[in-house]
């Protein structure tokens, strides 16, 4: 029956829902990258010493490096020296105190992309630190977290109240030259999140960053790291838009997870950067290193991602089991279309002693896109007892995209398990048939279709996400069918 | 209700339904029989639209209107309803979502308003209590991992659930035991209205015992060759397709 | 970072000139192309797990012996060809005669089979530009073969029995060995090629194999490759397969020797209908460093592919696995199926296993598999509580995991070589565990 590959390719066309420019007076650096450029931006935001070394460390590193080429994506090479290292709202010489401070045009755009920044956000119960170009404007519910004694703040305010803290572990778990957009972001971050948890303490609330990128041919660099000492518990959630631009955005953000003794973070992530109009023009590059590193003891870290937008995403949010008993999880959910290209997965290091690893990868491609599951599962030879599990299924929507698994397994211990699988498919005539003979359109079949195949991810996400989720894929989907 | 003339149709290049003519009238059931490879489920495959088939020739229409300009999920909301032989599965896709979007697809259309998650619930439980199902598969996958007479079962239910104008049932009695076989028909027969038709399409003869037709047909080579009463049922079991000069093998070796 | 190091020189000058023009040509501009080949290093991504263990030093660069003294083939192979450091010795070899079947080797080549021999070298898919960031080896066997065999089989002709080919290797001093075989076989043909690697003599060499298949129409043809030789040999081959419409292609390898094994097996699926079927067995122990890398490429539609590699690593050595299936646009309708098992048996040993998809087609069913160390639990118990203390049911478990594919092997001498190192095997390797 080829009339259901038509009716799905009919199907997708809405179009980005978060492509609006706010009209705000910013002040942005000039293009280029030099180490001038670096200690301005070091300097504006009044950085200790150590950062603005750390920062010229990085970026002479990266200048000896190479962009990476084993990805299976194809673009352009980046012109550097054609991007804008920092951009920021203008405004009063002073951070804002509160949110009342904030420009209302900005609390417009956050309104707009239905984040929960004001009286919302106590509803939703969620405190949210939003970064806007690079910087982060405002982080909401404040108290109720110091009261836990939980530092939920701008990386940029935490260099300033808790460098120790940074100083110890910014770095630790992906070093400044760890690979060619690590070393960049290093040098040129200029905001993001920085989470603290106390030993013992489990977050009274979910945190979340919402990052927009606003600004014309800027790049976006932030840093993130979260630091779950001993006991604590966090569920950390990131969503990311940008707006329609003709031309190519970079975004190369780092994030840090640490977790010591018994800790726990669950960071979900909802990526729907721009991706490019349908001809593949316009998009943000997502060139992302996330990783998190159990060093301690049955420490848990849980990556949960669904990625739709980006013209070309980067990314493996790695998990490295140090720490016995620790478990690393991962689920993602990885929807191109039109001419996207995503070349994503993780990476399951084990180290310590009964270590255990899930990978589920639910790929879906569409239009002419691309999409990769690349994954690493490495037991190292002290890895007595580890396991890990892979499921990685693809599935394809029409007939000129590609889905591909490039899975590595590499073994040194005779002890540790590993179980891979994966699998191809379409969302068959004979579905849609059913579906259609129960009166259900064309478009509502193959978006339920897919939402069930991707139904394992999905029940990770916090509730609210996960509807998001949902949405975000039957947007994402709109025209791929028929 | 329905009405079929000189229904030609054909599937990959090849020609299953030779002229057929049937017509249905409201409150009727009709029963088609025939050996294997006779056209009895490219009938019903050609009635809700599958387009893996072609009509080169012929007509249909329902109430009126003509149906094959249709599409399927039109056909399916003007009331015509396809239990299937063979129910794929939708794996992650809960029977209850599937049902419920299903329901109000057709509420939307026919300007209803549509149920709320918890009133379908309700009405799904009661529905499936009717067929001996137990509401706990409701939050399994479609048709994932159930057993043959679950999945027919779960057929006959979406027909209850969905209240169609027009059943067909393709082969629903197939693989079931006698206790699900009499489940099944005290469904169908659940169905039974003034305004509803039904149209079975069987193998054997053992269906016709719990829901007696108004009509049979025979179906050889994509054309009725025979009509008539439930005695015509009785009289094919007794007797084999060999009695019309059809052959048969399946049905000769039957239990 | 360390400057690429390219390959000597002294590889690419062959001994001898006794060839026909169109080869000779051939393999004069395959060594041309050599000139700045780079060797690969861990960032070559088809060599990433095995560059370290390659060893290409300049002694190694000579032609071993092309008139070492020839062993006669044993009687009861039937059908033989035996090859002495890659040239072909008919005095030791007994050619079967069949009317449609003609076995030649390279030197006695007439201008027509001699452009023949040379376009299937040419055409080969060992030969294609390598994909970026990948280095070809085998290339350089097109560089330094000194002698081959063209085996052809005329459409509909069918060799009753397994035709062996014997290379032996003499490494009695260092140097390198560069077999070629090339398989033309008509629509409808039938014939089971048996290639049987063997050595003598302890010194480091080379073996550099080409293998190309070339199946008609309805062809069917089982090739089983067998490496038994000695500790000094790195075995470095490349087998390429096109298929065409209806076309059946069966794989078997089985070996034990060697220090660096390394096997390229491509196989393209170019006509509608074709389907192939490669398995693969691999224990190592001690030091040594097997690779199997895999490609099978859908590109017609409506073929079917099934894959089974089993590995066992046991003592301080390292198995590498990297399957890819690659399905064309244009092949709708393609079966893939690929099953990758691997037990460890010390925890010196190294298994890398990378089982690749990469699929542009959306009609299709595709499957991989893979695990390490996985033994099935039930059948541990259910031994176990037939008396076997846990140790031995591990053992039988283990063994019947390899055999079953052994079992598969439809040549009887090759099974029962392949039974006995293996028990050879599984005693040194349980003696440890």
């Amino acid at each position: 029956m080829a009339t259901t590959d038509e009716e799905v390719r009919e199907l997708i066309k809405r179009e980005y829902e978060h492509g609006f420019v706010t009209e705000i007076e910013s002040d942005t650096f000039e293009p280029g990258l030099n180490e001038d450029v670096i200690r301005r931006l070091s300097d504006l935001k009044q950085e200790p010493e150590f950062m603005l070394e750390w920062r010229l460390k990085a970026y002479r590193r990266w200048l000896e490096m190479e962009e990476p080429e084993w990805a299976h994506v194809d673009y352009p090479q980046v012109k550097f020296d054609d991007i804008s290292y920092y951009s920021a709202p203008k405004r009063p010489e002073d951070m804002p105190q509160s949110l009342d401070e904030v420009d209302p045009e900005l609390l417009k755009t956050y309104e707009k992309l239905g984040i929960p920044l004001h009286e919302r956000a106590k509803l939703a119960g969620v405190a949210v630190d939003a970064v806007f170009d690079s910087v982060s404007v405002a982080t909401t519910f404040k108290e109720p977290l110091e009261k836990a004694g939980v530092i939920f703040c701008p990386i940029s305010e935490a260099l300033q109240k808790h460098p120790e803290l940074v100083k110890k572990y910014l770095g630790s778990v992906v070093p400044v030259a760890d690979n060619y957009y690590a070393a960049l972001n290093s040098a040129v971050f200029s905001d993001g999140s920085f989470v603290y948890i106390p030993k013992g303490v489990r977050c009274p609330l979910e945190l979340s960053t919402y990052f927009r990128i606003n600004a014309a041919n800027t790049g976006q660099f932030e840093r993130t790291l979260i630091i779950a000492d001993a006991g604590s518990y966090v569920s950390y959630l990131e969503g990311c838009t940008a707006p329609m631009r003709d031309e190519n955005q970079l975004h190369a953000a780092v994030v840090e997870l640490v977790l010591l003794d018994d800790a726990q973070i669950k960071y979900s992530t909802v990526q729907n950067w721009y991706p490019g109009d349908e001809t593949g023009k316009g998009g943000i590059y997502n060139f992302v290193t996330k990783r998190a590193a159990c060093i301690g003891k049955n420490s848990k870290v849980s990556w949960t991602q669904v990625e739709t937008g980006s013209a070309i995403t980067w990314k493996y949010p790695s998990c490295i089991l140090r720490g016995d008993n620790s478990v690393g999880e991962f689920y993602s959910v990885a929807l191109t279309h039109n001419y996207q290209q995503a070349d994503t997965g993780t990476k399951m290091i084990h180290i310590g002693k009964n270590t255990s690893s899930t990978v589920i990868s639910k790929g879906i491609s569409a239009g002419r896109s691309s999409n990769a599951y690349r994954g690493l599962v490495k037991f190292n030879p002290g890895a007595e007892g580890a396991r890990n599990f892979t499921q990685c299924d693809s599935l394809l929507i029409g007939d000129r995209c590609g889905a591909h698994t490039f899975p590595y397994i590499e073994s040194k211990n005779k002890s540790a398990i590993v179980e891979h699988e994966a699998t191809t498919s379409k969302v068959s005539d004979e579905q849609m048939f059913l579906c259609r003979q129960r009166g259900i359109e064309p478009e509502q079949a193959v978006s339920m279709i897919v939402n069930g195949f991707c139904k394992e991810v999905f029940k990770e996400l916090p509730m609210e996400f996960a509807v998001e989720a949902g949405k975000l894929l039957e947007v994402s989907l709109e025209g791929s069918v028929g | 209700m329905l009405s079929i003339k000189n229904l030609h149709a054909c599937v990959e290049e090849k020609q299953i339904l030779n002229g057929l003519n049937l017509e249905i009238k409201a409150g009727e059931v009709h029963a088609i029989m025939g050996p294997n490879g006779s056209g009895k489920s490219t009938l019903s495959q050609v009635l809700a639209g599958n387009e893996a088939f072609d009509v080169t020739k012929g007509e249909v229409t329902f109430n009126g209107d003509n149906l094959l300009d249709l599409a399927t999920e039109e056909r399916a909301r003007e009331g015509i309803f396809l239990a299937f032989q063979y129910p794929v599965e939708i794996p992650g896709v809960s029977n209850l979502q599937f049902l419920r979007t299903s329901v109000n697809a057709m509420r939307k259309h026919h300007g209803i308003e549509e149920m709320n998650a918890a009133e379908f619930m309700k009405l799904a439980k009661e529905v499936s209590k009717q067929v001996d199902l137990d509401p706990a598969f409701l939050k399994r996958g479609v048709n994932e991992g159930f057993s043959g007479g679950e999945k027919k079962r779960n057929e006959v239910m979406q027909a209850l659930l969905l209240q169609p104008k027009l059943a067909i049932l393709d082969e629903t009695d197939s693989g079931l035991d006698i206790d699900a076989l009499k489940v099944v028909a005290d469904g169908v027969n659940a169905l039974r209205a003034p305004d509803r038709s039904i149209l079975m399409i069987t193998h054997y003869q053992r269906l016709l015992d719990h829901i007696v037709p108004d009509y049979v047909h025979v179906l050889s080579e994509g054309k009725i060759i025979k009509s008539g009463g439930p005695e015509l049922a009785l009289e094919l079991e007794a007797k084999g397709y060999g009695w019309l000069g059809i052959e048969d093998q399946v049905a000769a070796n039957h239990e | 970072m360390k400057s690429a190091s390219t390959l000597s020189s002294a590889f690419l000058q062959p001994a001898g000139q006794a060839l026909p023009a169109a080869l000779l040509a051939l393999r004069f501009d395959r060594a041309s192309a050599l000139a700045n080949l780079i060797l690969p290093t861990r960032r070559t991504e088809n060599w990433k797990y095995s560059a370290k263990h390659l060893k290409l030093t300049d002694d190694m660069a000579s032609t071993l012996p092309m008139n070492a003294s020839a062993e006669a083939a044993a009687d009861n192979l039937g059908y033989t060809v035996v090859m002495v450091n890659g040239v072909v010795r008919p005095e030791a070899s007994n050619y079967p005669t069949l009317e449609g079947l003609s076995i030649q080797r390279f030197s006695d080549l007439n201008e027509k089979d001699a452009t023949l021999a040379a376009d299937l070298l040419s055409n080969s898919i060992s030969d294609q530009p390598a994909k970026s960031g990948s280095v070809n080896l085998s290339q350089l066997n097109g560089a330094r073969f000194e002698d081959g065999l063209l085996i052809q089989l005329q459409p509909g002709t069918v060799l009753d029995q397994p035709l062996f080919l014997i290379h032996h290797t003499t490494a009695s001093h260092s140097g390198s060995a560069y077999p070629c075989i090339l398989v033309a076989a008509g629509n409808n043909s039938q014939l089971t090629v048996v290639e049987d690697y063997v050595s003598s003599g302890d010194s480091c060499v080379m073996v550099n194999t080409t293998t190309e298949f070339s199946l008609g129409d309805g062809a069917n043809v089982t090739s089983v490759r067998l490496n038994t030789e000695g500790q000094t040999v790195q075995h470095m081959g490349t087998t390429g397969v096109r298929q065409q419409r209806s076309s059946r292609f069966e794989s078997h390898s089985v070996g034990f020797g060697g220090t660096l094994r390394r096997h390229d097996l491509h196989v393209r699926l170019e006509g509608e209908g074709a389907e192939c079927k490669l398995n693969g067995v691999v224990v190592t122990q001690s030091t040594q460093h097997y690779d199997n890398h895999t490609t099978i490429e859908h590109v017609a539609a409506n073929c079917n592919s099934e894959e089974t590699y089993r590995n066992i690593a046991a003592d301080k050595s390292h198995a590498v696995f990297n399957g890819r299936i690659h399905i064309h646009q244009d092949a709708q309708k393609s079966n893939a199926n690929m099953s990758n098992k691997n037990l460890l048996l010390t925890s010196g040993a190294e298994i890398d296993t990378k089982p690749e998809l990469e699929i542009y087609a959306d009609d299709v069913l595709c499957a991989h598999g893979a695990t390490i160390g996985q033994l099935d639990k039930e059948s541990i118990f259910y031994l176990v509580s037939r008396g076997l203390n846990p140790r031995d049911a591990k053992v039988l478990l283990t063994m019947a995991f390899i055999n079953e594919l052994v079992d598969q092997i439809p040549v009887e001498q090759v099974r029962d070589t392949a039974h006995t190192g293996l028990n050879q095997f599984f005693d040194q390797a349980f003696q440890e565990v």
